[in-house]
């Protein structure tokens, strides 16, 4: 139904972003707690219209925005995302002095970009949430001014960032070019009947692959992520590590997806996404062996969860996707959420040095921090293990064993990894103190949550699936 | 209604470890009289098991069926014959291995006995899942507090042996988790039904090729965990870093969850390519014999010596329960629950030495049975239940293994009567050592004996050596019928392969699946899908 309600959950976060950053220079305050409880009040209302338009597949503006339930899904996670990430950040900003009214304004334009791009099928709208997200993420980066390493981070950034919104910007001029469309479902229309120049097609797909494999991290995309996950600050990071990644397979979803229905014209970039998952799982979890620092550790760890993701296109899995993505949201930002808990003033503890006897000081940062490293590693009964089940069966069912066989030993050099953490957590005896601010509430209330949905996911999935699977049967293009 | 009574036995213990939660860590003997409570407890529930078990019938009992996150993935528990004396075997041992460690674990009670309890819901859930999805998160989920207690209460290099102990399991099962899915992709194209029922997976008769390679995987994850030969080297590091009711529990469940997966699993669902590998695994078995009972000999380190015994042990089980007749595996499933008593025994007189001097090596004993008489009957004890001595356990289970290889290969057979030579040698040789001569290190001399707990524990574990070598009867009637069934099963199946071979046409098959061309190769299946 075209109706201007379609534009609620969107029209809310930007107001909530506008209205922070005018309160913010009206109301001069050391503490913003305030600006942040705002943001969150607006993040339940937005989330709360996504949840009122279930089932009503509102659309507006010539159908170029459209509430789908499949977006409305997407656009629940990434509302819950910013949620954790501003109860995360609460505290850290005014500890590690970051604390800048515009914070929350920046990552809810993120998050209205991110919306703007699951909720549309045209690629110039894509583009256009895109460049919000990626505009607000260049800042969010460098957020701690004086910081080399959060400086280095946004400009590296902003740089390949730009890149690949270029090629992203000639892909579509290419899929233009073939087809005559801008929309989503009739380029893949173009694409299969065939009306259109074939190689300029291909390349136009080919390059869209790169804009937005650079979004999502992915080998040989990926070089920007560990440089950038550490220097950011550390709630950001936790974001970047979500939120882009979350719509980046959104929209890969929407066009491979169909696009892979058709076997004979698309088995060149089949085997290019299946080179690229290949190697993302292989390298991601390879390199990040040999991270001593834990943010980079959870860096390659993401590029590798990339790879699995990778997977799920290719498996043409949007139930296992989705699910996977909901899994990773909570595990990853909650073993964020348990590093910005090891911090002080000033200070985090980010080594694994750092860790050694944490679990044992700390026993119920530790305790959590665990379960979502074996979350991450894929050990039942985590949402981690699930949401590699449904992935992994489901390219199976599409023969795609070998590419299973490299995940699931990839996944098997992961565990080294995480349980190292684990290991410098529980097993080796504390070196020297480790202080942390304890007087963070938010900040457990996130951990709470997260670890709530890493379980409630891995052990009671059924009312997610029931959702995530009326949000497939709706899908418009398949 | 009826009570979930194999519910209650699988998750008293994880209810157990959340209550623990909440207890403040100081009260330590409030934790450790609270968890031999619920560890007895549950071990009493599960007796109930024993007296209500229907030993008339081969299909499993007590079962358990429930939605829990659809498509083939139920709750779905039961046990029969070859399960039931796992489960009791579980139980029976926690208290014991809970006792044991009652002194023995001075730091981190709470969170040790945490663990250990999520560690018996683990392994009771492996042994009573019937749901192939169920079966694997408790087979992983299980690694997860093992690989605590050894790296956080084992001995100089945890960290290595508890690495080493999880990669080499994972590695396993990951490749069986693709067998699996595998599995439920075939079963859901032949029926147009998802199921993971293992029943289910029972009737399917599948292409030999890809039985070969299902039965790869799925052999695979299983001879780690035994471990068999070349797959063992985890072994004796996680047992000699690992504190003593880790080992214990390791040496007497653990392994077992091996043998039992390819009764349970490997055996019926691909016996086509179980024929095709005997030989080579026959031979492993006997190399994993004779290589375990060597190395034993030569070992410095009381525990150690133990854990290679364990590789010899296993190895004449699989050796038996390759032999697929009834005595084979009769004898193996018996001589499981033997190795689970007597090495899990030998553990804990290990344990009880180690505590007393904090020296496992053998060159540091000698005439300990001077200062501790009541212990040297107990080891003794033990020790000949290991060798197999007439009138105890030992004996009847390695008779009734070397019948069934008997039966089915005279010359392994007579290889693996050496598995008995090699353990009265290594055994025997390591009491003369430790136990007799004269008192050559002064430490001997300030030994005290057994204290009362220390009977306590050792006692029930020696009644039931007796008992399993005097009147086996009470214990094997039981699984009669459900071992019988699966040799049968396995006969049935392999004769519709004979059959089909002779007539040289692919086997038909009336339930599941049929042979197809598209089977043997995923890739040209995946073409012909997405044209």
């Amino acid at each position: 139904m075209n109706t201007f309600y379609a534009l609620f959950p969107l029209l809310i976060i930007v107001a909530a972003s506008l209205l922070v950053m005018i309160l913010e220079v009206f109301f001069k305050r050391e503490d913003r707690s305030y600006l942040a409880y705002l943001s969150l009040l607006f993040l339940i209302a937005s989330a709360a219209a996504c949840v009122k338009f279930w089932n009503k597949g509102y659309s507006y503006f010539d159908g170029n925005l459209s509430l789908s339930n499949l977006s409305l899904f997407f656009c629940s996670i990434l509302i819950v995302a910013t949620f954790l990430v501003i109860l995360i950040s609460m505290k850290y900003l005014t500890l590690h002095s970051a604390n800048y009214g515009e914070y929350y304004a920046l990552l809810l334009f993120a998050l209205s970009g991110m919306i703007i791009m699951v909720s549309s099928s045209d690629l110039i709208v894509i583009f256009l949430g895109l460049e919000v997200l990626s505009l607000s993420s260049y800042a969010l980066a460098g957020l701690r001014r004086e910081d080399e390493k959060s400086n280095e981070a946004a400009i590296k950034y902003f740089l390949l960032g730009s890149f690949a919104s270029a090629f992203l910007v000639f892909g579509i001029a290419f899929l233009y070019g073939a087809t005559q469309a801008t929309a989503i479902p009739s380029i893949i229309e173009g694409l299969k009947t065939g009306s259109s120049i074939g190689t300029l097609g291909l390349v136009g797909l080919g390059l869209v692959v790169i804009g937005f494999g650079f979004k999502v991290a992915v080998v040989p995309f990926h070089m920007w992520t560990p440089d950038v996950y550490q220097g950011a600050p550390t709630p950001i990071t936790a974001f970047f590590s979500v939120g882009p990644k979350a719509v980046g397979f959104a929209v890969l979803l929407r066009i491979f997806i169909p696009y892979f229905q058709d076997a004979l014209e698309s088995q060149l970039l089949f085997g290019l996404l299946w080179i690229i998952a290949a190697i993302t799982m292989i390298a991601g979890n390879l390199i990040a062996l040999r991270q001593t620092n834990v943010k980079r550790i959870l860096a390659y760890s993401s590029i590798a969860h990339a790879g699995y993701l990778m997977v799920a296109i290719l498996a043409k899995d949007i139930l296992g996707l989705v699910f996977y993505l909901t899994a990773y949201l909570f595990m990853n930002i909650g073993a964020f959420a348990a590093v910005i808990a090891l911090g002080k003033k000033d200070h985090e503890y980010l080594e694994l040095e750092d860790y050694r006897g944490i679990g044992f000081r700390y026993p119920w940062i530790g305790a959590t921090f665990a379960v979502f490293l074996i979350s991450l590693a894929g050990f039942p009964p985590t949402g981690g293990f699930l949401a590699k089940f449904y992935v992994f069966s489901a390219a199976v069912r599409q023969g795609l064993v070998s590419l299973v066989i490299i995940g699931v030993l990839a996944s098997l050099v992961s565990v080294f990894y995480y349980l190292r953490i684990i290991i410098y957590m529980y097993m080796r005896e504390p070196a020297y103190e480790v202080d942390i601010n304890y007087d963070n509430p938010s900040l457990f209330l996130a951990l709470f949550l997260c670890l709530y949905g890493v379980l409630q996911l891995g052990i009671f999935p059924g009312n997610i699936l029931v959702l995530i699977r009326q949000a497939v049967a709706a899908l418009p293009f398949l | 209604m009826e009570i979930p009574i194999l519910s209650i036995v699988t998750f008293l213990p994880l209810a157990g470890a959340l209550l623990f939660i909440f207890i403040n860590r100081d009260k330590e003997n409030l934790l450790r009289y609270l968890a031999l409570f619920i560890s007895i407890i549950t071990f009493i529930v599960s007796l109930y098991l024993y007296f209500n078990f229907n030993a008339q019938t081969p299909d499993p009992q007590f079962v358990e069926k429930g939605p829990w996150i659809g498509y083939g993935i139920n709750y779905h528990v039961g046990i029969d014959g070859i399960s039931l004396y796992l489960v009791l075997l579980t139980t029976f041992l926690m208290p014991i291995v809970i006792l044991s460690s009652w002194t023995y674990i001075q730091n981190r009670v709470k969170e040790y006995l945490i663990f250990m309890f999520l560690l018996q819901t683990g392994i009771i859930g492996v042994f009573v899942a019937l749901n192939l999805f169920l079966f694997y998160v408790f087979w992983e989920a299980m690694l997860i507090p093992m690989y605590f207690l050894i790296g956080i209460w084992g001995g100089k290099r945890k960290i290595y042996a508890t690495v080493k102990f999880v990669l080499f399991t994972m590695l396993g099962s990951l490749l069986m988790l693709v067998a699996i899915f595998y599995m439920y992709n075939l079963f859901y194209k032949a029926t147009g039904t998802y199921s993971l029922n293992i029943f289910d997976y029972y009737r399917m008769i599948l292409n030999p090729n890809v039985q070969v390679w299902l039965f790869l995987a799925f052999g695979l994850a299983f001879a780690i965990k035994v471990p068999m030969f070349p797959f063992h080297t985890w072994l004796p590091d996680a047992h000699v870093e690992a504190p003593t009711a880790g080992s214990v529990v390791l040496a007497a469940v653990l392994l077992k969850m091996g043998t039992y997966g390819f009764l349970r699993f490997a055996f019926p669902m691909f016996p086509d390519a179980l024929q095709k590998f005997l030989p080579v695994l026959g031979v492993l078995c006997i190399i994993g014999i004779i290589y375990g009972g060597l190395m034993a000999l030569i070992q410095k380190d009381v525990k150690s010596l133990v854990a290679y015994s364990s590789v010899s042990h296993m190895g004449l089980i699989m050796l038996a329960i390759f032999a697929l007749n009834l005595e084979g595996i009769e004898g193996g499933i018996y001589q499981m629950l033997n190795h689970g008593l007597s090495t899990g025994a030998l553990f804990l007189c290990v344990g009880i030495l180690y505590e007393r001097s904090h020296t496992r090596l053998i060159k540091d004993f000698g005439g300990v049975s001077k200062q501790m008489p009541i212990f040297s009957a107990f080891f003794l004890v033990c020790m000949l239940s290991s060798v197999g001595l007439p009138g105890l356990n030992g004996f009847v289970g390695e008779i009734l293994c070397l019948f069934g290889v008997f039966k089915a290969n005279k010359v392994l057979a007579i290889l693996g009567v050496t598995t008995v030579i090699l353990a009265a040698a290594y055994l025997l040789w390591m009491f003369q050592r430790v136990m007799q001569g004269p008192i050559t290190n002064d430490k001997v001399r300030s030994f005290k004996d057994l204290n009362l707990r220390e009977i306590a524990y050792l006692t029930p574990i020696v009644i039931l050596m007796f008992w399993m070598g005097i009147y086996p009867q009470t214990f094997l009637r039981k699984m009669d019928v459900s071992v019988s069934n699966l040799v049968n099963q396995v006969n049935r199946k392999e004769a519709i392969f004979t059959e089909a071979k002779k007539e040289n046409k692919p086997p038909v098959n009336m339930h599941v699946l049929t042979e197809n061309e598209k089977d043997k190769d995923p890739i040209a299946k995946e073409d012909k899908e997405s044209q």
